[in-house]
């Protein structure tokens, strides 16, 4: 048989198409598809995008990439490849890539009011370094800070938050992550005592429900939703449930779609819980031997600044709801307390605190979250019918109650950008825990992450300001003792006080509390909400702020200086995604011009400074701590010099180029031929990533984070792995005796996580006990009560605002409105809203509106119709077009126990421009 | 020219009406169906990258369609997009120009 060229191609298309899904091939297209392919080098690598963490394939040719696709042997997307993951291999080609060192200056020398100009990798350093000297000397460690990133390899990660606790001895680093998972941490901490999933992907595989509250799956996580859509369509018991504020795609293929009023998943899960206990579908069994229960304290604020020193006039009255709530009529309910009380926010500095209470308090706590009740706070859609919702929020009861159902509830930003988004996580958990279904294939609770690797590097490697590797905290001294042990430090260098958080990063740019902040992966002043104030600071006050980019962005052009930046082929790296799977990647091609990789630029710069720089006694205002004077860091440097360090060696040395690490040589075999650019540029013979990488895995090896070595997650045949790895083999589902070597024999479940694993006794009302009870082995069931949004509509700004991504950009969009494809696919970002909104403020669609808040502006088209369907009184922007800077209009209440920003919901007002 | 193999997935009650839409689109070629396991593989055949990412779009609206996502693209001799540095970027390898971006206020 005569095949044209054209009928080759497209049957090797499809046959390779096929193939990779599983579905059976002829001969003649198998034999097709391999001749399509001869001549290309493939080589494994993982998606640049969200944090589902897909393998693709890439080729190479002639040094370039000239193909990606989805590799097959990948587990989690078996194959297939969402248009964001298409376009890996063209990120690297945009027009405006940056490709060389830019400061700003004036005749030659820095200004801050200067334009960009080309400088050489030399002559930025030199002036960060100068910077950087005069601030430390003027503030001290607190007075410098790093915004790091979920976006960050993990080796970059790593040697940043080196660079910073054991170098710097500041803990003003915090990754954006900070408004993307803080909430899930915080609930994983305070639930288990140890970060991140019990579950994994299977579970959609092995689970009969599905249930999504505030995560928009079919657009945020398409390869994920088309495991679901697979699930559902080959098995017709499965159910989908689709809870938002609006309607999204994710509704298209839902069984049941429930639309809520913001903040009213507080009450529907403690409906839920009311309803499993009505129904006597306690687990007893499970939650006597695995629970306790536990609540904490309700007058928490809403994360703002506790002073308006700062606000505009606009904003006083919002901001005033951090010192005072005055309680509406649910909440009054909901907290047993009475409509119209004025409840000062007493909490506000230990948010976290909590206590164990009773199960009969627990159920005397859930008793006002009736059907009647919630179905009227909760409601979100003044077109649907009460009666019609309480069908539904009846239905959700079952769904999770049905005895021998398997239940997964997946989340994602709706639960974790909050303002109350610990307690939401963990009221999720509640009902897990309540019903015994949790740690099982197919059963649990699954909180999603958006980037690549929050898991991998935010959380596990521990960039954040009050954290270390492998679930190490910083307040913990025995903690601080276990990093300086591995890291070789004196006693004392770490640094006992918890950073600035990533708002409080912003927030001290703005009062000068800090003066030099760099930024690796991210970009603050796009993503970070209410950023009219954010922006001047950076701008007007006197800092200096750097901006470590692949193309220019809105940091990039607030900053002082810009490093321009390898990007994911150009660079070996490591991801870990939302299941713990761990995956690494070989540098494909190398980075163009001047461009070079985020390691490289923290370890070179680390060449710049001395021990005795930091090692001697430093001021740290308001440090108060067992075993150290007030406001002061010890000097270290007597200690030092027992050890054998001389107060004249580099930080290169004592922190990087260590005895050990220059024992791991480069080259090596694992590369199989591929280059190293940071290891060429650092000299000295040593392979950073790899020394690194051992290194880092001594943190959480034996203590249920164990990684495997370097060179096992280059094997031809593994696609990551899921940690711990123990004994090297992966572990499925956490906490389950099944499955995870880490619990006891005979145990059956062991939630094993020891953080806040004691605490003292009390009822609804407070601590009665203060003594603290050790809970070794056993997780937590909080009570939460419902609590209204700090800001909601009132007659002035009538509409809600909720903001957040599309399918086809990754978040502030520097990279995919690169690929001219995605760009032309949503051009620009629009305004959402229900066209009978639209219609009774005289708009049409396509109208040009400024949509306005008490902090800022900004000008967007009205869009009626397409992919979301707002309910009357609510309208939706996504974020990633910086010609539409919705943070300028955006609120920055955050969860006031995991510091995460609220992005979901602020009041505005639309009119036409 | 640009060829893709897409997956879409369908309930399989909706299958014929899929396949018929399917086919109905231009430069979209239906190659195999598994009604069993709600799957399609079809083929993209389009001018130009953009053209393409279009039909994608147009494949995840139509009505019954639960999903549908890229497994495959070549693209070797698409040589304007994957293996071509645009010369702005080249010249900026030297000591060349600032994006004029950066140069807003």
């Amino acid at each position: 048989m005569h095949l044209s060229r054209r009928e080759f191609l497209k049957s090797a298309v499809a046959a390779s198409t096929a193939s990779t899904m599983g579905m059976s091939l002829s001969e003649l297209a198998e034999a097709a598809a391999s001749e399509l392919e001869k001549g290309w080098k493939w080589d494994k690598a993982v998606c640049r995008f969200c944090g589902t963490g897909c393998g693709i394939m890439c080729a190479t040719k002639d040094g370039r990439i000239v193909a990606t696709k989805g590799d097959p042997k990948a587990p989690v997307n078996k194959g297939l490849n969402c248009i964001k993951g298409y376009f890996n291999g063209k990120i690297l080609y945009g027009q405006d890539r940056l490709t060389q060192p830019l400061m700003r200056m004036t005749d030659g020398k820095f200004d801050k009011k200067g334009k960009f100009v080309p400088v050489t990798w030399e002559q930025a350093f030199d002036e960060m370094e100068k910077q950087f000297r005069k601030t430390y000397a003027e503030k001290g460690p607190s007075g410098v800070a790093c915004f790091g990133s979920g976006q960050w390899t993990i080796h970059e990660g790593y040697a940043m938050n080196k660079l910073f606790k054991a170098g710097f001895r500041s803990n003003n680093i915090d990754p954006n992550a900070r408004n993307c998972m803080a909430s899930a941490v915080a609930a994983f901490y305070s639930v288990f005592g140890a970060d991140e999933p019990a579950g994994n992907y299977d579970d959609i595989e092995y689970t009969d429900t599905m249930i999504l509250w505030g995560a928009n799956m079919a657009e945020m996580h398409p390869i994920l939703w088309s495991r679901i859509s697979d699930r559902r369509l080959s098995n017709k018991n499965v159910r989908i449930v689709n809870l938002s504020t609006y309607r999204n795609m994710s509704s298209d293929l839902a069984d049941l779609e429930i639309l809520f009023k913001p903040n009213t998943d507080l009450a529907i899960q403690n409906y839920i819980a009311r309803e499993i206990i009505a129904r006597d579908a306690v687990n007893k069994d499970f939650v006597e031997k695995h629970c306790v229960f536990a609540t904490g304290p309700y007058d928490i604020g809403y994360g703002m600044r506790n002073t308006d020193k700062f606000a505009y006039p606009a904003e006083k009255d919002t901001q005033a709801k951090e010192l005072k709530v005055k309680l509406d009529k649910y909440e009054a309910v909901a907290q047993r307390k009475a409509e119209g009380e004025v409840v000062d926010q007493k909490n506000t500095a230990d948010p976290a605190k909590h206590w164990m209470i009773s199960f009969d308090d627990f159920k005397k706590a859930v008793e006002p979250y009736t059907l009647d009740f919630v179905a009227e706070l909760a409601k979100g859609d003044e077109d649907e019918s009460l009666a019609s919702f309480k069908g539904k929020l009846q239905q959700l009861a079952d769904f999770y109650i049905e005895k021998d159902r398997k239940v997964v509830s997946f989340w994602t930003m709706g639960f974790n950008q909050h303002q109350r988004g610990t307690w939401v996580n963990e009221q999720c958990y509640m009902n897990h825990l309540l019903l015994g279904k949790q740690s099982q294939p197919g059963n649990g609770a699954f909180s999603l992450t958006g980037q690549p690797s929050a898991c991998g590097t935010a959380r596990e490697v521990g960039t954040f300001c009050h954290r270390l590797p492998a679930d190490t905290l910083i307040p913990n001294p025995k903690h601080r003792a276990n990093a300086e042990g591995k890291w070789k430090l004196p006693a004392k260098t770490i640094n006992p006080k918890i950073g600035s958080f990533y708002a409080k990063i912003l927030r001290d740019l703005e009062d000068g509390q800090v003066k030099w902040a760099w930024v690796q992966v991210n970009n603050p002043w796009h993503t970070h909400p209410n950023a009219n104030h954010w922006l001047k600071a950076a701008r007007e006050n006197d800092n200096f702020i750097i901006v470590s980019e692949a193309y220019p962005g809105v940091s990039a052009k607030i900053a002082d200086l810009i490093l321009p930046t390898a990007m994911i082929f150009e660079k070996w790296g490591a991801f870990g995604n939302a299941e713990r799977r761990t995956q690494q990647w070989r540098q494909q091609v190398p980075p163009p011009g001047q461009a070079r990789a985020d390691v490289w630029q923290t370890i070179e710069f680390s060449k710049r400074f001395k021990v005795k720089d930091f090692w001697g006694e430093q001021k740290l205002p308001g440090l108060k701590a067992d075993g150290y004077e007030d406001n002061k860091l010890p000097s270290v440097m007597d200690e030092a010099v027992k050890m054998g360090y001389s107060p004249e060696d580099s930080l290169y040395k004592v922190l990087f180029a260590t005895p050990d690490n220059l024992k791991v040589k480069w080259p090596d075999a694992v590369a199989k031929g591929h280059d190293n650019h940071v290891a060429a540029l650092l000299g000295d013979g040593w392979f950073p990533e790899k020394a690194l990488w051992q290194e880092y895995v001594q943190f959480g090896r034996g203590k249920g984070k164990d990684l495997a070595d370097f060179d096992i997650y280059h094997g031809d045949n593994i696609r990551g792995m899921k940690w711990p790895v123990v004994d090297g083999k992966e572990v499925a589902w956490r906490f389950n005796e099944q499955y995870d070597p880490y619990v006891k024999k005979g145990a059956g479940f062991e939630f094993y996580g020891d953080l806040f694993k004691a605490i003292p006794t009390g009822n609804l009302d407070g601590i009665t006990d203060p003594k603290p009870v050790p809970l070794a082995g056993k997780a937590k069931i909080f009570y939460r009560p419902y609590a209204a949004p700090a800001e909601q509509p009132d007659t002035n700004y009538d509409l809600w605002l909720c903001t957040g991504r599309v399918l086809e950009h990754w978040h502030s969009g520097t990279m995919t409105r690169r690929v001219p494809e995605l760009h032309r696919a949503v051009p620009a970002a629009v305004m959402w809203i229900h066209p009978a909104d639209a219609k009774s403020r005289g708009l049409q669609r396509n109208d040009l509106v400024w949509i306005e808040s008490r902090r800022g502006k900004v000008k967007v088209r009205v869009e009626t119709g397409g992919r979301n369907k707002m309910v009357k009184g609510y309208v939706y922007v996504p974020f990633f077009d910086e010609g539409v800077l919705i943070n300028r209009v955006t609120l920055d209440t955050t969860c006031p126990i995991s510091k995460e920003s609220d992005y979901k919901k602020c009041a505005v007002k639309v009119y036409k421009a | 020219m640009n060829y893709s193999g897409i997956l879409v997935m369908a309930r399989p009650q909706n299958f014929p009406n899929v396949s018929t839409a399917l086919s109905a689109i231009d430069g979209v070629e239906v190659f195999q169906q598994e009604p069993e396991t709600g799957r399609i593989v079809v083929v993209l055949e389009a001018e130009n990258i953009k053209t393409e990412t279009d039909m994608l779009q147009a494949i995840k609206a139509l009505p019954g369609v639960a999903a549908a996502e890229m497994v495959y693209h070549y693209f070797e001799d698409d040589q304007e997009v994957i293996t071509h540095i645009p010369e702005e970027l080249d010249k900026l390898q030297g000591m060349g120009a600032v994006p004029a971006v950066l140069q807003e206020n």
